[in-house]
């Protein structure tokens, strides 16, 4: 592997992760995409790269939202059985599935993706805006009326897990509707939460990639670098570009790239 | 309930743990020596196990049986990822 390709890889990973950072987003989602669109790399270890670029942004971030108070280990740790199901699960059914369906899938992620962003997140009606340990309490005994909705949160988050063990990416798509809509927790926390959750999730996956040989060092090895100088950037880029702006560029790269992943799974690109 | 001291151990292992990782992998890829970088890579990967394995002794010790199991699950999952990837 030559040092220039080393180099582009770095800078994609780079840019992929200041602006899906500055929108609380992981870069996952365009690394893939950009690296066999534009790099001709095998999807196959695109994912692999991108899963440990995925750990890398989640263990690197996770500090900080420990030390303000945001991540609900224990809420956590509870939904981690049901995405590490779902990641051995996609780990299961990741060498059956032809690289077209593959592609046909990352399509309908970034169209969901695109679509949650013109989608202004609101705060879940009937959350409680303060940290309630009771209601967390009530919650993580699983008795009372939260037991109706941890089995509709954990059914998501096995799907967020199984979408990315497949892909390659922290799934924010799936895990989003689980946290606001089925759990009702406030954004901050949930941010925080999920964040927490995806080293985990992507670490069962990740180690059945690395055994499998779809992790290579050559692109793997630039791409977790150039995520982790990315989310630093990413944070400073959420204090210069507006949202708006910012958001305006995301669909529009979102719906480029779902462009380009159809035309890949309907053979017409290969 | 919380676990102000066990979000501060988690927060400097994850924290440092990256860091480590991170400059182990560039300076494997800085000296083209691909083993060194393929190890960051590696430990990058047991970071969260790491960070599951803390948890569930955190649990254990503090006699929170019901987290503690569930957080052997979640070790056991990960386990049985790592597996399927060495036989399937």
């Amino acid at each position: 592997m030559h040092t220039g390709f080393e180099w582009w890889l770095f800078a994609v990973a780079v840019g992929a992760s200041a602006v899906g950072g500055a929108l609380g987003m992981a870069g996952g989602i365009f690394v893939v995409p950009i690296l066999t669109i534009f790099g001709h790399v095998d999807i196959r270890l695109a994912i692999g790269a991108s899963l440990v670029s995925a750990i890398a942004c989640s263990c690197g971030s996770a500090a900080a939202f420990l030390r303000g108070h945001l991540t609900n280990i224990r809420l956590a740790i509870v939904l981690e059985i049901a995405t590490t199901l779902g990641a051995v699960s996609g780990v299961l059914l990741g060498g059956a599935i032809p690289a077209r369906a593959l592609f046909a899938l990352f399509a309908v992620v970034l169209l969901l993706s695109a679509q949650q962003m013109l989608v202004r997140r609101g705060e879940p009606s009937g959350v409680a805006t303060t940290a309630d340990a009771g209601r967390w309490g009530t919650l993580l005994r699983l008795d009372a009326d939260r037991v109706q909705r941890v089995p509709l949160g954990m059914t998501l988050m096995y799907g967020a897990g199984l979408i990315s063990s497949l892909l390659g990416i922290g799934s924010g798509v799936l895990k989003i509707p689980a946290m606001d809509g089925a759990l009702r927790l406030p954004i901050k926390v949930s941010s925080a939460t999920s964040n927490f959750m995806i080293g985990v999730t992507c670490a069962a996956s990740a180690s059945a990639a690395f055994m499998r040989g779809t992790v290579v060092t050559a692109i793997a090895g630039p791409v977790a670098l150039g995520s982790v100088v990315g989310a630093l950037l990413g944070a400073r880029l959420l204090v210069i570009a507006s949202n708006g702006t910012l958001r305006v560029v995301f669909i529009v790269v979102l719906l480029a790239l779902a462009a380009q992943m159809v035309a890949y799974a309907c053979g017409i690109l290969s | 309930m919380r676990h102000p001291q066990l979000e501060r151990v988690l927060a400097a292992v994850l924290q440092y743990g990256t860091w480590l990782a991170t400059v182990v992998i560039a300076a494997g890829l800085a000296m083209t020596r691909t083993r060194i970088a393929t190890a960051g890579i590696a430990l990058l990967i047991l970071l969260p196990v790491l960070r599951v394995a803390l948890m569930l002794i955190v649990f254990v010790r503090q006699r929170d049986y019901r987290l503690g199991a569930v957080a052997a699950l979640v070790l056991l999952l990960i386990g049985l990822g790592f597996t399927l990837g060495v036989v399937a």
